[in-house]
This record gives C-alpha cells, structure tokens and sequence, in this order.
C-alpha cells in the first residue's frame, strides 16, 4: 500500500520545476528596462507641467474657462467691421479751406437738388444758414431767378 | 546599494537612473520568479516583470515608505499577476478551471519536471488552487515570507493567510493523494 502524500513530508525545493530563463536575461534585463522608461520620458521639460500639479476639478474649471473664453474670442472676432466715424464727424476735421479748394478743383458738382436734399436730410446737423450765407430774401431771389422746371426737379 | 541609498538617489534627477538600474539588478530574479510561480510561461513572465518595473519607475517618487521597498515590489507584482489572469480568464471567457489546466500544460511542456511524478503532480495541484491561494501558498511554501509580511504584500489579515495557506495544503495533498500512479 502507498503511504498518502503529506505536504509537510515532501521535500520542499526552493522554486518549483519550471525551466530556467534564457541565457543572460538577468543580465539584459536592467538595459532593457533602461531603454524602456527612457523612451518614454519627455524630450524635453513640459513647460505644462504645472497643470498637472492642479486637482482634478480645477483642471477642469480651467479647461472650460479656456474654452468659453475661446467661443468668446470667436465670436468677438468675427463681428462686423466697427462702426465707422460718423460722416459729419470725419469732415468736421478737414479744415474749410480745404475743403473748399478740393470742391473748386474737382469734376464734382453741387446742384441745387443736393442743397435742398441736404438739410433735410440731416436738418440737427447742417443748418442751411450755416453754409449757404445768405438772408432769407436773398435765397428767395436766387430761387425766383431759377427756370422753373431746374427748382421743381 | 541599501534600499534607503536607492531611494535617496532615484528622488536626485542627476543619479535617477543609477539608482534604478541598481534596483533592477537587486529585485529582478525575487520579481521575476515570484511572477513566473503565477503565469508558468516565461514570455509572460518577462512581459509582466518589465511592467512591474515601469511602475515601479512611474510611482517610486512618490512611495511614502509605509511599507519596505521589498514588500511594496512584491505588492505591485502580485497585483500584475492577478490583473493579468483575471483578464485573461474574462478575455477568452474562461472558468478557473481552465486557465488552471493551461497552465498545467505549459507545466507538462517544460522539460524540467520529467522523470519526477510525485513533484509533477504537485505542480499540478498547486495549480488547480484560485488565484489568491496559489499566491498564498507560494509565499509561504516556497518564498517562506513570513504571514506579517505576506499580509502588507495582499492586503488580507494575518489569520485569513493562515486559514487559506491550511486549505490550501489539503487540497494538493487531497489531489495528489486521488491521482492513480499512472495518471
């Protein structure tokens, strides 16, 4: 009769029977893992590395603060144009002089219909009596002294 | 080099790899083997030891010293090990007892355990046990840790060891004692 197997009565070996790595293993072993983290280390030092030092909310606090303030900067750069300085405002600043000269010297020519469109136009702007220095009874002459049909059109 | 000169110098960034590579050298054959006990094969092994390095490299900046380097190295491998078998048993939808009989097959390949039946079918036992308890019985049959020790490296209480290393020990001499000699 076999004697039952007792655990405690087998001699122990110090490892079980498994085959022996191959030759220098232990030996590549360190340049191998060398290799390894080294190429998975960063070229050079993350100028970002202090997002990683923040808690996990505040990165995302951060990461849509960024983001809102990029819809932000989108939207405010696709805007139309600014508002362009108001006419009479520009040509406030071109002195009379020469403005006068420039209306002398161009094909431009001012009709009467502009000088009646004019001030009704813009009457807060441009009273009649500031450019066209005359009195009431001399407009009134200039307009008699008209054909009819070049006053009416 | 002592563990508390190796660690001293990994936290230096001139003398990091140094340090390393002196940690490597130190802990590879405890790490490997302890590893190769759980996975039989040696390609696996040698993926697991390696990736029981890189964290070691990743997190060993940050190892507070709770516990020794030696027994927090054994930690990160037995976790490896368990991670891998339990992902290969969901992997290929395998039941334990499996995974178990493939090992024992890798076993039955290695040319190692030829001529010698008795330890053959130990082998075979031991690797019939569940994950956890072959760990267990590992430490304690072959590496001789002490339970203290095993108990930082699982995580489990001291009498739990105790308890499951005694179950353990049943069942192989259960099994071995069941197989006909010529099985």
């Amino acid at each position: 009769m076999n004697t039952p197997f007792r655990l405690d009565e087998h001699r122990r070996r110090p490892q079980p029977p498994l085959s022996a790595p191959p030759d220098r293993y232990f030996e590549q072993l360190p340049q191998r893992l060398m290799q390894r983290v080294q190429a998975a280390e960063p070229a050079a030092p993350l100028a970002w590395g202090w997002v990683a030092a923040l808690s996990g909310p505040v990165r995302t606090a951060l990461a849509s603060g960024v983001v809102l303030g990029g819809f932000a900067a989108c939207f405010w750069l696709s805007a139309g144009p600014a508002a362009p300085v108001a006419p009479p405002d520009s040509l406030a600043l071109v002195p009379r002089q020469e403005m006068v000269q420039y209306l002398l010297a161009s094909d431009q020519r001012v009709s009467l219909t502009d000088l009646a469109e004019l001030p009704a136009a813009t009457p807060e702007l441009l009273p009649a009596d500031e450019y066209l220095h005359a009195s009431p009874a001399e407009v009134q002459d200039a307009l008699d002294a008209q054909p009819l049909e070049d006053a009416y059109l | 080099m002592e563990d508390q000169e190796i660690l001293l110098k990994f936290r230096d960034p001139a003398s990091r790899n140094v340090a390393f590579n002196q940690l490597v050298r130190k802990y590879q054959q405890k790490v490997y083997w302890h590893v190769r006990k759980m996975v039989v094969d040696h390609d696996d092994a040698d993926d697991l030891t390696q990736e029981v390095f890189i964290k070691v490299w990743n997190h060993l900046e940050n190892f507070r010293q709770d516990a020794s380097l030696y027994t927090w190295l054994y930690r990160i491998a037995t976790n490896e090990c368990l991670s891998w078998l339990q992902s290969k048993r969901r992997r290929f939808f395998l039941p334990l007892h499996d995974v178990g009989a493939e090992l024992a097959a890798k076993l039955e390949a290695d040319e190692s355990l030829a001529g010698d039946e008795v330890e053959r079918k130990l082998q075979k036992a031991i690797l019939r046990l569940p994950d956890k308890q072959r760990l267990v019985f590992n430490l304690r049959y072959y590496e001789e840790m002490p339970y203290e020790q095993m108990a930082e490296v699982t995580g489990t209480s001291v009498g739990a060891l105790k308890a499951s290393y005694h179950h353990a020990a049943k069942k192989i001499e259960q099994y071995v004692n069941q197989q006909s000699p010529n099985d």
